[in-house]
């Protein structure tokens, strides 16, 4: 039987997990909202992100957190160069092309990251490493804390940046009708590589949140990609907050199902689920927009 | 169906054309090249050439049909475990356990694809990776049956070396016509109009679900078939083999190969394999020149080929989206006006 301390437990595990995916997911959205783009190699800036985070620290010896808005800049670099170079170019064609590009840019992700930093599992260490709060028997890290509120921090910032902003505007725009906003004098073209850049930004923040949290290494990318697009699918594309609120249960699902059925179900009772939803609803729990 | 699709005019028709002359002579080649690259360990590449044609044709098949899946390991497991615990525990001979392999897969390719007919290319996409991460799941879940956890030994299919490499290449031809008359026949022109626009192709009276469904059983048919052989071959069976990576081994073959032709995935199946098997030769080169420029790592070779492939797949999708068949028949078409043209004056 799970006792409260468990339970206790089980729920800020999900959370903390549940907010790296939500971050994920929330710029796997946006990308597609926007870009009409499904980015599979998305997971991949999220272990770019990690690693950038570790060598800031590690290297110039900054604070940990401070290396997550590092890191943020540095990724969205990156999903600049991988936007122009492979997925600018196969914009449009046909929609397998998408997967083929990830899986490309997957081996080379992993691989250059291999080589850079070795294959081995690193953590990021963090100034609040052994503090920990303690309620009743379950002692709950401050990093979890931290992650958590880092996580609120950025998605208000995010939501203020596409609803209240010019650019957010332009943003939304081209998600409903690229066509007609490109004829009200928006570049969509500058708009899709702002798009991609703040996709990856996000996923750069959650990588560094989750090398603080977890250890990681090279191939940690490819299954929090699948689980964001998990968590799209069922809280509906092209939708924020469906995006955030699917995380955060995603991830208490998840911990549930290793607490209940062991930790080998972990994956699969979340891919169940999905089918489940998908046979019931083959367009997603909240349907689809546009496309 | 597809039946009509092999009558013996359209055999006459296809040996008389080009592209049956160059079908014979592809066919040839490979009935007489372990003659020639005589040694033990090149006829086991080859003969690795013949079996990964079959799951990278299998799962080119269901692409045509515009479904790409992400979970293909999945069928090559079930297929190779079929086989070897129905040879293990009942006694059933591995020549026809291959076959029950395939079936079996092919049955659950069934119930995969009813759920998978009503969905668009990345929910399918999931939904195939996660029935593949399900399928290990349950295969380490019930490990008292599969024994998957520690592998264990398979029987003898055929003897191993010359044998096994001419019954795989056999087993390869026929699969590989099967799939041409397939994809040449009304059910594989379905397929491509499905691919290419399915709201059109369902206007124009084509029932999408039901041959969606068709690609998926037939497809699993083999991709099943050619992983009880592969377990056989390998003569040892685990867990692993339902890795991602297997999943996108044949997908990286049939897009480099080219998409939807009949010969994409045998180019791109040679191409992948040499690119596994033969290229580790000069990892102890690169490990000589590159290795200390990447202190980090102990291997630099593995990493350097892996970043190549990712490179040429990402090249061959944005600049070749027809693979490297395209390619080929490009320079044919060149050099046969080229000498058409100089012939005339």
């Amino acid at each position: 039987m799970i006792d409260a301390t468990s339970l206790m437990l089980t729920l800020m595990w999900g959370l903390a997990i549940g907010c790296i995916y939500v971050l994920l997911a929330t710029g796997l959205n946006l990308i597609f909202g926007v870009m009409k783009l499904v980015n599979f190699a998305h997971g991949e800036l999220l272990m770019v992100g990690a690693y950038v985070s570790y060598s800031v620290c590690t290297g110039l010896g900054v604070n940990a957190y401070i290396a997550v808005f590092v890191s943020m800049g540095i990724v969205a670099l990156v999903g600049l160069a991988v936007e122009r170079l492979a997925f600018r170019r196969i914009l449009g064609s046909d929609k397998l092309n998408e997967i083929f590009v990830s899986l490309g840019l997957i081996l080379i992700f992993d691989n250059v990251v291999a080589l850079v930093w070795g294959d081995k599992s690193k953590r990021i260490i963090s100034p609040f490493e052994n503090m920990s709060l303690q309620l009743g028997e379950a002692s709950i890290r401050f990093d979890w804390l931290i992650a958590l509120a880092f996580v609120v921090v950025i998605l208000v910032g995010l939501l203020f940046l596409v609803k209240k902003t010019k650019i957010g505007m332009a943003m939304r725009a081209t998600s409903q009708k690229s066509q007609a906003s490109m004829l009200m004098g928006i570049n969509i073209e500058h708009i899709y590589i702002f798009t991609f850049m703040l996709g990856a930004a996000l996923a750069g923040a959650a990588g560094s949140l989750y090398g603080i949290i977890f250890p990681f290494n090279p191939s940690i990318g490819a299954l929090p990609t699948i689980k964001a697009f998990a968590i799209i699918i069922m809280g509906g594309l092209g939708s924020i907050p469906g995006a955030i609120i699917g995380g955060l249960l995603y991830g208490i699902a998840e911990q549930s199902a290793v607490a209940v059925f062991g930790s080998t179900w972990r994956n699969a009772v979340a891919f169940s689920l999905l089918i489940i939803v998908l046979v019931l609803r083959p367009k997603g729990l909240f349907g689809e927009k546009g496309d | 169906m597809f039946t009509r699709a092999f009558t013996k005019d359209n055999f006459l028709k296809l040996l008389q054309s080009t592209k049956g002359r160059i079908a014979l002579v592809a066919i040839a080649v490979s009935l007489v090249i372990p003659f020639v690259l005589s040694d033990n360990y090149m006829i086991h590449v080859l003969t690795t050439v013949a079996i990964f044609i079959i799951y990278a044709s299998s799962w080119n098949l269901l692409a045509s049909s515009g479904q790409g899946s992400l979970g293909h390991a999945a069928f090559l497991g079930i297929g190779g475990f079929t086989s070897s615990l129905l040879a293990v525990n009942l006694g059933i001979p591995p020549i026809i356990g291959i076959f029950i392999g395939g079936v079996f897969s092919a049955a659950i390719g069934f119930l995969i694809g009813i759920t998978c007919v009503r969905l668009k290319a990345w929910f399918l996409a999931m939904v195939t990776f996660g029935f593949l991460v399900i399928a290990e799941t349950l295969f380490r879940h019930f490990d008292d049956y599969t024994h998957a956890k520690l592998g264990f030994r398979t029987p003898i299919l055929v003897p191993s070396g010359l044998p096994f490499y001419y019954f795989a290449v056999s087993i390869s031809i026929i699969s590989v016509t099967v799939m041409y008359f397939m994809m040449k026949s009304k059910m594989g022109l379905a397929f491509r109009a499905i691919h290419q626009n399915a709201t059109e192709a369902s206007m124009i009276g084509i029932n999408t679900a039901k041959y969606k469904l068709y690609a998926f059983v037939f497809s699993t048919f083999f991709a099943g078939l050619s992983g009880a052989i592969y377990a056989h071959f390998q003569r040892y069976i685990h867990i692993t083999v339902f890795t991602a990576d297997n999943s996108f081994k044949p997908l990286m073959m049939s897009v480099i190969g080219g998409l939807g032709t009949i010969e994409g995935p045998i180019i791109g199946s040679a191409i992948m394999v040499f690119i596994d098997d033969l290229l580790p030769n000069i990892d102890t080169f690169l490990n000589s020149v590159l290795g200390p420029l990447f202190p980090a790592i102990s291997s630099v070779g593995p990493s350097i080929r892996f970043i190549g492939l990712g490179v040429f797949l990402v090249i061959v999708v944005v600049f070749l989206p027809k693979g490297i068949s395209s390619l080929i028949r490009k320079i044919y078409r060149y050099v046969r006006t080229e000498l058409s043209e100089s012939e005339k004056p």
